[in-house]
């Protein structure tokens, strides 16, 4: 049987909101991420990765970004941190959009969030409270804090959203999932603004003393700000990172009814799985590549249009072969790779809302971040990767990728607004 | 050490964000933004910091701050003799 071809749909992107460890704030993370220096205050060791071989990871200082300030205790209180930079980065997103939640039509607005441990400090915590003084003094906000959905549903609550909303769980790739998902509710019609993207703050010595029992994180204690360097000769793992990137998307009709500014498009999305392992991706690059051939067949174009690619990069020496061998397999050795990482760190269920985001600011700009700490290009990558410098560079289609634990591949295609 | 009525209006400021001025005592909780979750969350920390055991207290959001103040202050002062 052959499968049905959905006619095209190019949501508009027309609102970002970014809180990333390279700056709180679209236009200071744009700023940093092209400039492509890693502050030495945005990645450093953290007293609850104490003597663990990975002891450091990038982090938004308070000096940055003061949540209680910005948020107030009482709304605070009733969210974990990846929740709360949710509602930081949906706030700017939906002023960008020149969106008003006191008139809009909030039973037609949704919201979809990528998270890959939702609350897991506060499950630490409170495990810790449950061990060392028992039962009667573990806290009751337990569940609502800890649901991985709690992001989209304090966004919710902070702006009054009352249509669809959802947490995407799908690892490293949940906040790209997250994007497609919304420009599949978007197509149907089940809403006409959708906020969408991912959030994590995950500094838990208990999961980052995992990563380093898997070898799956950088060791390079010595250099912080050096340790994530994506595709680079000399990488060996990610460094996690904390942050939230959320696009406001609509309907084309309904962006260009309402005279909004269209920043760009998502028009193309593609899922799969591996089905191969808990942790490693195909060897061959398989699944990431089968998501991508969806994204650009549902959007419509051929490889030789893209002109960019957001890679997920994320300084492990797999991931990134494999990643590099498949983007040239597929689109060639034209396209300007970039991985932004070493300006975030690896913000895992966020990476995908925060990296798409970065995308559709070098399509507005036409200009490519720099891979930042890529000194020298491992051999064995096949691709043109950024490096040193943006690059300015002309074109109208850009991909991004991302794969996540467990064999979750996504792939977006983003075009000019 | 700290009264009672202090270590209350102090944890519901600091700890649920309601104004200092609002704290009064005819003033009913939910007003406050304290339903009842926030009621259990205040009764761990109020139990921890006056080392007291509030388990058998009924405790709702209809409850004023003065009622709140007022079985507080019974129980911490049980506990102390």
């Amino acid at each position: 049987m052959s499968r049905p071809v959905n006619p095209p749909f190019t949501a508009a992107v027309t609102g970002l909101g970014l809180v990333t460890a390279a700056g709180a704030g679209t236009d200071n993370v744009w700023r940093n991420v092209t400039r492509g220096v890693v502050a030495a205050s945005s990645v450093g060791p953290r007293e609850e990765l104490r003597d663990l071989p990975c002891d450091f990871m990038y982090a938004i200082g308070p000096d940055l970004l003061d949540t209680t300030r910005l948020l107030g205790v009482a709304t605070q209180r009733l969210m974990d941190r990846f929740a709360q930079l949710a509602v930081l980065a949906a706030r700017e997103a939906v002023a960008d959009a020149g969106l008003d939640p006191s008139v809009w039509d909030s039973g037609r607005v949704a919201v979809v969030i990528g998270s890959a441990h939702g609350g897991l400090p506060f499950y630490d915590e409170q495990h810790t409270a449950l061990t060392t003084k028992g039962p009667r003094r573990v806290s009751p906000k337990l569940a609502p804090l800890t649901v991985v959905n709690s992001a989209a549903s304090s966004v919710c609550m902070d702006l009054g959203v009352r249509g669809p909303s959802m947490a995407v769980s799908t690892a490293c790739s949940s906040g790209t999932v997250a994007i497609g998902t919304a420009h599949q509710m978007l197509r149907t019609g089940a809403c006409d603004i959708a906020i969408a993207g991912g959030a994590e703050s995950v500094c838990s010595r208990l999961l980052i003393a995992s990563a380093c029992q898997m070898k799956a994180v950088s060791t390079r204690r010595d250099d912080p700000a050096a340790a994530c360097r994506p595709f680079d000769a000399d990488r060996d793992g990610f460094v996690v990172g904390e942050g939230s990137g959320l696009l406001v998307m609509e309907r084309p009709e309904h962006a260009t009814a309402r005279g909004a500014r269209i920043r760009a498009g998502i028009a193309g999305y593609g899922a799969t799985s591996d089905s191969y392992s808990a942790v490693a991706p195909d060897p061959d690059g398989k699944g990431i590549e089968n998501a991508l051939r969806t994204a650009l067949t549902d959007a419509g174009v051929t490889p030789s249009d893209i002109g960019h690619v957001n890679a997920h990069g994320t300084s492990t020496v797999f991931n990134d072969l494999i990643e590099a061998t498949m983007l040239h397999r597929l689109l060639g050795a034209d396209p300007l790779v970039t991985s932004t990482k070493a300006m975030t760190g690896h913000t895992l269920g966020a990476a995908g809302g925060i990296e798409t985001a970065l995308t559709v600011l070098a399509l507005e700009h036409q200009l490519v971040p720099p891979t930042a700490n890529l000194e020298s290009l491992d051999p064995r990558v096949p691709v043109e990767v950024v490096a040193k410098a943006s690059r300015p560079a002309t074109f109208d289609c850009a991909v991004k990728t991302s794969l996540g634990f467990g064999g979750h591949n996504a792939a977006l295609v983003l075009t000019r607004g | 050490m700290a009264s009672a009525t202090d270590a209350v209006s102090t944890l519901m400021v600091q700890k649920f964000g309601v104004e200092p001025a609002a704290v009064r005592p005819e003033i009913p909780l939910y007003e406050l933004r304290m339903d009842s979750l926030a009621l259990e969350e205040f009764r761990i920390l109020i139990e921890e910091q006056l080392e007291i055991d509030l388990e058998d207290a009924a405790l709702t959001s209809r409850n004023t701050v003065g009622e709140l103040v007022e079985v507080v202050e019974l129980v911490h002062s049980r506990t102390l003799r």
